[in-house]
C-alpha cells in the first residue's frame, strides 16, 4: 500500500469514526432514557392524572398540555411565518429592505429561549393581560418558532426552479396565480417538513412556556384558552429538580422524558414519510 | 486559425499548384507543336496524370470540407468555387494533352504556312495569357484581373468563327496537307474551349468574391 | 402588417447597455434566428417582446417595443394581457410538475377561462399542432415529468400555443436536446411558421441556417447585421458577421 493510499484510509477512518461517535452518541441518550424510563410507562401512566405528590399517577394533563400548546403555536407562527417567507422570497427584490428582513430573522432565531419566555411574559401575560395562560404561551412558543418558519418557507421556495415563475408568468399568470398556482404546490412538501420540524422543536421548548404558561402542578384538563396548563418539558423539569420526593418521582422523570422523546421522534419521522408522500402526489396532480 | 481555416488554406496550395501545372503543360504542348518536340510532347503526356491526381484531390478534400466543418459564407463560397475552377482546370489539362498528342505524333514541326492563317500562336498566347491572369486574380482576389478575362476571350472567339472558311481554303490550297490542316482546326477547338473554360473559372472566382452569380448573364453572352 | 417591431431600443442594466440602439421589424409567418456570442445581447432583446426582463433589477429600457402595434412598455398596458398574446419555449423544458393535460391547461385557466370543454378542445388542439398528441393522448393524466427531453420541449411549445399568441419568442429550444428531438423541434418550428411568427434566438449557425428566414447577428449589444438568412450565410455584408459564423472570431 502507497502513502497516498494510506492517508486516504486514514482520513476515511477518522470521519467514519467522528460521525459514528455522534450516531453513538443518541444510541446512548436514547437507551438510556429508554432502560431508566421503560419501568414507568404504563397505559395508566399516559391516562392518568398525577398523584401522590407527582409521584404516583401519570403525566395525562402534561401531554394534553404540550399538545394544546403546540398547536396553538402554530396556529399563531404558521401563518405568519409563512406568508413572511412568500414576501421575502417573492415578492422582495434583493435589496436593502430584503437583507435587512433577513438578517433580523438570523437574530430572531438566535435568541435565547429563555429571553422569548420573559418576552411573552412582559407581552402577553402582563401587557395584555392574558394572564398565565395557553394563549399567551401559545404566542410566545410561536414567536420562537417564527424565524425557523420563516427561514425554512424560504429554503423551500427557492429550490423552485426560477424558470417554472418565467414559464408561468410568459403565459399571461399574474404574480399571485403563479405564487399560487405553480410555486406553492412544489414548495408544499418542504414547507410542510420545515413546519412539522418546528413543531418538534416547540413541542422541546421549556423557558418560553416557564412564566407564560406552565403549571406546576394542575391535575387537571384546561378548559380554555385562558387556562394554565401542565406541559412535558416542565413536567419534567419539575420531577427532576423540585418534587415534593425526589427519589420516588425519578422514574416518573424518566418515563416522562420518554414521552417527550418519542413524541418528538415521531414528529420527525412523520415529517419525512408526509415529505415523500405529498412529493409524489404533487407531481402527479 | 481555426480547424477550417488548415483544410482551406491546404486546398488552396493544391489548387495553385494545379493551376502552375496546367499553364506549363499548355506551354509545353505549344512548344512541342511548334518545335515539334516529341521529348517535351510525351513529357505534358506523362504529366496529364499529374494533373487528374490534382483532381482527384482537390474533389475529395473539398468534399470533406463540406461534409465534415460546415463551411459558410466566404468558406462556402471558396470550396463550391473550388470545385468547379477544379474541375475547368482539369478539362483545360485535358486539352493541352491532346495537343501534345498530335505533337507527338506529327513528323517535325507544325509549319509556319499552316500556323499563320490559323492564328494558332496567336489564340496560344491569349489563352496562356487567360490561364495567367486568372490564376493571378485568385491569388489575390483581385476582381478586375478577372473582368480582364471577359474581354480577352473576345480574341479567342474571332478566330475561331472563321476557322471554316480558313481551314477549307487551306485545304484547297495546300490537298496534301489536309490531315494536318484538320489537326490544325481541332486544335483552334480545343483553344476556344480552353478560353471558355477560363470564363467558367472567372465566373467562380466572383461567385467567390462577391457571391455574384453571373452564370448565363449579358456579360457571358456578349461574344 | 409587421408582427412586432423595435424601433431604436436601448437597454441598460444598472450602467451597464446591453443593447445598443437596435431597430427591427419582424413580418408575419416569418422565422427571425438571433445568432451572436453569449452575452450579445439576443437573449435580452428576445426577452423585450413580452417583458421577460422586467423582472431584472435595475432593468431599463429605452425606444419603442411593439408587438401587434400596440406599444409593449406602454405605461397603461397589462403585462399578464399583453404576454398572453407572446408565447415563450425556454432554453430548458420547463413543463409544471403536474398532469400534461394541466400543462397545457394552465395558461386557459390562469386567464379565466373554465368551461371544460373548451379547455379539453383548446388542449388536443394544442398538442396537435405541437405534433405531441399520438403520444401522450392516451396518458393526458401522467406526470409531465414523466415526459423525455424532447417531449417535454414540445410540450413546452403545446402550453404557449394553447393560449393563441401570434408572436412565438424561443430562447435556445433545441439546446438541451439530442440531435432526433432536435430535428422534431426544427421540423415543428416550420410547420408552425405557417400560423405563427416565430423569434428564435440558437447558439447552433446550422439550426439558424436550417430553420430561419432572416437572421440577426448580435455582438457586444449592437445590432450588426440583419439579412436574409441565405444572404448571411452565403455573403454577409459586415466582415464582423462573416467572422462570426465561419469560426475566425476575435
Amino acid at each position: 500500500m502507497n502513502t497516498k493510499q494510506l492517508k486516504q484510509r486514514i482520513a476515511f477512518s477518522i470521519f467514519g469514526t467522528m460521525s459514528f461517535i455522534v450516531v453513538a452518541i443518541l444510541v446512548i441518550i436514547l437507551g438510556f432514557i429508554v432502560i431508566r424510563g421503560m419501568s414507568a410507562i404504563s397505559w395508566e401512566f399516559l391516562t392518568e392524572m398525577p398523584k401522590d405528590g407527582m409521584t404516583k399517577g401519570g403525566i395525562f394533563p402534561a401531554i394534553v398540555g404540550t399538545g394544546c400548546l403546540v398547536l396553538g403555536s402554530m396556529v399563531f407562527a404558521f401563518p405568519i411565518g409563512v406568508l413572511s417567507g412568500i414576501y421575502i422570497n417573492e415578492y422582495l427584490t434583493e435589496s436593502w429592505l430584503k437583507k435587512f428582513l433577513r438578517m433580523m430573522t438570523n437574530n430572531l432565531a438566535g435568541v435565547p429561549s429563555i429571553v422569548f419566555g420573559l418576552f411573552g411574559m412582559a407581552l402577553f401575560v402582563n401587557y395584555l393581560s392574558f394572564g398565565d395562560s395557553i394563549i399567551a404561551g401559545s404566542m410566545t412558543l410561536g414567536l420562537l418558532a417564527l424565524p425557523v418558519v420563516i427561514r425554512l418557507t424560504e429554503e423551500a421556495l427557492k429550490t423552485v426552479d426560477d424558470n417554472l415563475r418565467l414559464g408561468s408568468y410568459a403565459l399571461g399568470a399574474t404574480k399571485i396565480q403563479t405564487i399560487q398556482k405553480v410555486v406553492i404546490p412544489i414548495a408544499f412538501p418542504n414547507i410542510m417538513t420545515g413546519l412539522i420540524l418546528s413543531i418538534g422543536r416547540v413541542s422541546g421548548e421549556t423557558a418560553p412556556i416557564l412564566f407564560t404558561v406552565a403549571a406546576y402542578f394542575l391535575p387537571r384538563l384546561p378548559h380554555s384558552l385562558s387556562d394554565q396548563v401542565m406541559a412535558l418539558p416542565y413536567h419534567l423539569y419539575v420531577l427532576a429538580t423540585s418534587g415534593t420526593n425526589m427519589e420516588e418521582s425519578r422514574p416518573m422523570a424518566y418515563g416522562t422524558a420518554l414521552v417527550l422523546v418519542s413524541i418528538v421522534l415521531i414528529i420527525n419521522v412523520s415529517a419525512s414519510l408526509l415529505r415523500r408522500r405529498i412529493q409524489k402526489k404533487v407531481k402527479m396532480n | 486559425m481555426t480547424v477550417i481555416d488548415n483544410n482551406i488554406q491546404q486546398i488552396r496550395t493544391d489548387l495553385v499548384q494545379m493551376w502552375t501545372l496546367v499553364i506549363n503543360q499548355m506551354e509545353k504542348a505549344r512548344l512541342a507543336l511548334i518545335n515539334g518536340d516529341k521529348n517535351l510532347a510525351r513529357e505534358v503526356r506523362m504529366n496529364e496524370k499529374r494533373v487528374d491526381a490534382f483532381e482527384l484531390k482537390l474533389d475529395m478534400d473539398s468534399e470533406n470540407v463540406l461534409m465534415l466543418k460546415n463551411p459558410v459564407a466566404i468558406d462556402l463560397r471558396f470550396i463550391l468555387s473550388v470545385l468547379k475552377i477544379n474541375y475547368n482546370l482539369e478539362r483545360i489539362g485535358d486539352y493541352a494533352n491532346a495537343i501534345a498528342k498530335v505533337a507527338e505524333h506529327a513528323n517535325g514541326p507544325m509549319p509556319e504556312d499552316i500556323l499563320q492563317p490559323t492564328h494558332l500562336p496567336e489564340m496560344f498566347f491569349t489563352a496562356q495569357s487567360m490561364l495567367q491572369e486568372s490564376l493571378y486574380a485568385f491569388e489575390k482576389s483581385d476582381r478586375n484581373h478577372v473582368n480582364v478575362l471577359f474581354g480577352m476571350d473576345e480574341k479567342l472567339d474571332k478566330p475561331n468563327n472563321n476557322a471554316n472558311v480558313i481551314i477549307s481554303q487551306l485545304i484547297k490550297e495546300k490537298p496534301d496537307d489536309t490531315m494536318l490542316i484538320l489537326e490544325a482546326l481541332s486544335i483552334m477547338r480545343k483553344l476556344e474551349r480552353t478560353g471558355d473554360h477560363i470564363l467558367n473559372v472567372a465566373e467562380e472566382l466572383i461567385f467567390y468574391f462577391d457571391a455574384i452569380v453571373i452564370k448565363h448573364s449579358k456579360i457571358h453572352k456578349n461574344q | 402588417m409587421t408582427q412586432a417591431e423595435a424601433k431604436n431600443v436601448n437597454v441598460w442594466y444598472d450602467s451597464f447597455q446591453a443593447l445598443k440602439d437596435i431597430s427591427m421589424t419582424f413580418e408575419p409567418n416569418t422565422v427571425t434566428a438571433l445568432i451572436g456570442p453569449s452575452g450579445c445581447g439576443k437573449s435580452t432583446f428576445l426577452r423585450l417582446f413580452n417583458r421577460m426582463n422586467d423582472l431584472i433589477p435595475l432593468f431599463r429600457v429605452e425606444g419603442l417595443v411593439t408587438v401587434n402595434g400596440q406599444n409593449v412598455y406602454s405605461k397603461d398596458i397589462r403585462l399578464d394581457e399583453m404576454r398572453k398574446k407572446v408565447g415563450m419555449v425556454f432554453q430548458k423544458p420547463n413543463p409544471f410538475p403536474k398532469s400534461i393535460f394541466e400543462n397545457v391547461a394552465y395558461g386557459l385557466r390562469v386567464n379565466g377561462i373554465s368551461n371544460r370543454k373548451e379547455i379539453e378542445e383548446t388542449v388536443e388542439r394544442s398538442l396537435k399542432q405541437a405534433a405531441l398528441w399520438d403520444e401522450v393522448k392516451d396518458s393526458l393524466k401522467k406526470s409531465a415529468m414523466e415526459l423525455s427531453g424532447g417531449q417535454q420541449q414540445r410540450l413546452c411549445i403545446a402550453r404557449a400555443l394553447a393560449v393563441q399568441p401570434k408572436l412565438i419568442l424561443m430562447d435556445e429550444p433545441a439546446s438541451a436536446l439530442d440531435p432526433i428531438s432536435t430535428n422534431r423541434i426544427e421540423e415543428l418550428i416550420f410547420e408552425l411558421k405557417k400560423d405563427y411568427t416565430i423569434i428564435i434566438v440558437t447558439h447552433n449557425l446550422q439550426q439558424a441556417g436550417r430553420i430561419s428566414d432572416a437572421t440577426a447577428f448580435f455582438y457586444l449589444g449592437e445590432l450588426v447585421e440583419f439579412n436574409l438568412t441565405k444572404k448571411i450565410f452565403l455573403n454577409p455584408d459586415n466582415e464582423r458577421t462573416q467572422n462570426y459564423i465561419t469560426g475566425r472570431f476575435g
